[in-house]
């Protein structure tokens, strides 16, 4: 076997780049989306609005309980087909790769996130709510101002380690034929032969950029215990 | 409209207590319950804990929902109404045993946010105002810092100074000495004598009888859910006319 020559990733970069950036955009477009909706599910089953809570609970039992590759598969073959109905022609409708990437990871989000912001709004003492009612606030400026700030800074550790795990979930995107990180370091290994290198370098990218994130979960982790301690 | 109730003593009531019920299941915590607070009375409400005197205070600004009797402040009743409660809530502060302060924000804008959102008055005049109460609870140069970052006694001040932001007439405390160190229990109390020099209406769950006697106007003590005796403070520590209100003395004493 060749020595390993890195110089082929050198030229490989703007590609890898590419793939590297679809990764992020991936990643940053699921979890603002999801936390969105997420906490909009979350809200909905605090409140147990009728009717709609159950239907939000049998949705994340649903997401939580399929592999996310599933999902995709799902979404990439079944929904044209249910627009085709929809719309009356019976053809399907197709809507693009990248269109059920972006869509179904953010749906997919949202309840892992709507999970996390569930258990923090249980978290909250009932004395934030005491003192929020003797002041008069409203419901909506008492979750807007007081609960939720709380709730988003307790799981902050928790939404971060989600998050490091949705930025890895992002080459599932391979099965719809998207060009992420991973998937550019895979094609281009194909083409020149250079698999060891381009995967150990791919390697290197996944692992610095999550341990980045893991030593912002740490600090974040640290900040509250400290904040707590003194309470 | 609103209806003024006239006191005993003829002077408009700030709080009307009447035949109030409060049950939790077959557990009656308020037992048809009478009391009126006249303007700018001092009441001291102690008892055996489980006596239902917190759940009485907490049904003034209806935290707690009474069940039966009617509870009329400052000319409103509280009858389930969001306007009617709301607007209680606006004209009565309260201070919690456990402070309740919102530890993600600071002190500065702890006091500010309620009269902001409620009262809806600018951000300037509300740091405005939050610095010249927290100038009067003596705790001015903490204004920026968090919660966490104070003591005991000064976390109750700035409790206390939050709620006077919003300019009520009548003060609710609920044991507000009750969570803190001992060497922390005075500059509290000396808040709420300065408070009650001022001519605040208050209504105080607490077993602090020096203030008792410094400040109230009345004492009453309740036990197992009834009011069971009401008198002047020197009357009621002196010469409590009840056998309960004997052995509770005693049990505080020691």
């Amino acid at each position: 076997m060749n020595s390993l020559d890195f110089s082929i990733v050198a030229q490989a970069w703007p590609y890898l780049w590419s793939g590297l950036l679809f990764s992020l955009s991936l990643t940053a477009a699921a979890f603002a989306i999801g936390m969105v909706l997420g906490t909009c599910l979350a809200l909905v089953q605090h409140f147990e609005i009728r009717g709609l809570a159950q239907i939000v609970r049998g949705y994340v039992a649903l997401i939580r309980s399929i592999p996310l590759i599933l999902v995709l598969f799902w979404f990439f073959f079944l929904v044209p087909i249910v627009l085709g109905h929809l719309s009356g022609s019976g053809r399907p409708v197709p809507i693009g790769a990248t269109a059920t990437a972006f869509i179904t990871f953010e749906l997919f989000e949202a309840a892992y996130y709507s999970e996390i912001i569930r258990v923090g709004l249980r978290a909250v003492n009932k004395g934030q709510f005491e003192a929020s009612q003797a002041l008069a606030l409203s419901t909506y400026d008492t979750y807007r101002h007081i609960v939720l700030p709380q709730v988003f800074r307790v799981a902050s550790p928790i939404i971060l380690s989600q998050t490091i795990i949705l930025f890895q979930d992002t080459s599932l995107v391979y099965v719809l034929s998207l060009t992420d990180l991973l998937g550019a370091a895979s094609k281009l290994a194909q083409l020149n032969g250079r698999l060891v290198e381009m995967y150990l370098f791919v390697a290197v990218v996944y692992l610095a950029l999550s341990s980045a994130a893991s030593q912002c979960v740490a600090i974040l982790r640290k900040r509250y215990a400290v904040a707590a301690a003194h309470r | 409209m609103p209806h003024q109730t006239i006191s005993n003593s003829g002077q408009p009531a700030a709080i009307v207590v009447e035949n109030v019920v409060k049950r939790y299941g077959a557990f009656a915590a308020l037992n048809d319950i009478n009391l009126e607070v006249g303007k700018g009375e001092k009441i001291v409400l102690c008892g055996p804990s489980g006596s239902g005197k917190s759940t009485l205070i907490r049904c003034i600004n209806h935290i707690e929902r009474h069940d039966g009797g009617r509870i009329v402040v400052d000319g409103v009743e509280l009858t389930g109404r969001i306007a009617d409660i709301n607007s209680v809530r606006c004209e009565v502060g309260m201070v919690f045993q456990s402070f309740n302060l919102f530890p993600h924000l600071t002190v500065a804008e702890n006091c500010m946010l309620a009269p902001m959102k409620v009262r809806g008055i600018s951000r300037s005049e509300a740091r405005d105002r939050a610095l010249s109460l927290l100038r009067k609870v003596r705790i001015q140069d903490q204004a920026d810092k968090y919660p966490a970052q104070l003591s005991g006694g000064q976390q109750q001040r700035v409790a206390i100074a939050r709620a006077l932001c919003m300019q009520p007439k009548i003060m609710l405390f609920d044991e507000p000495t009750s969570a803190l160190d001992p060497e922390m229990v005075k500059e509290v109390l000396e808040t709420m004598v300065g408070l009650a020099r001022d001519g605040m209406t208050m209504v105080c769950v607490t077993h602090e009888m020096g203030f008792a006697r410094e400040v109230a106007d009345r004492v009453v003590f309740m036990d197992r859910g009834s009011i069971v005796e009401e008198a002047a403070p020197e009357t009621f520590f002196q010469a409590p006319r009840t056998e309960r209100a004997r052995s509770f003395l005693n049990q505080i004493i020691h």
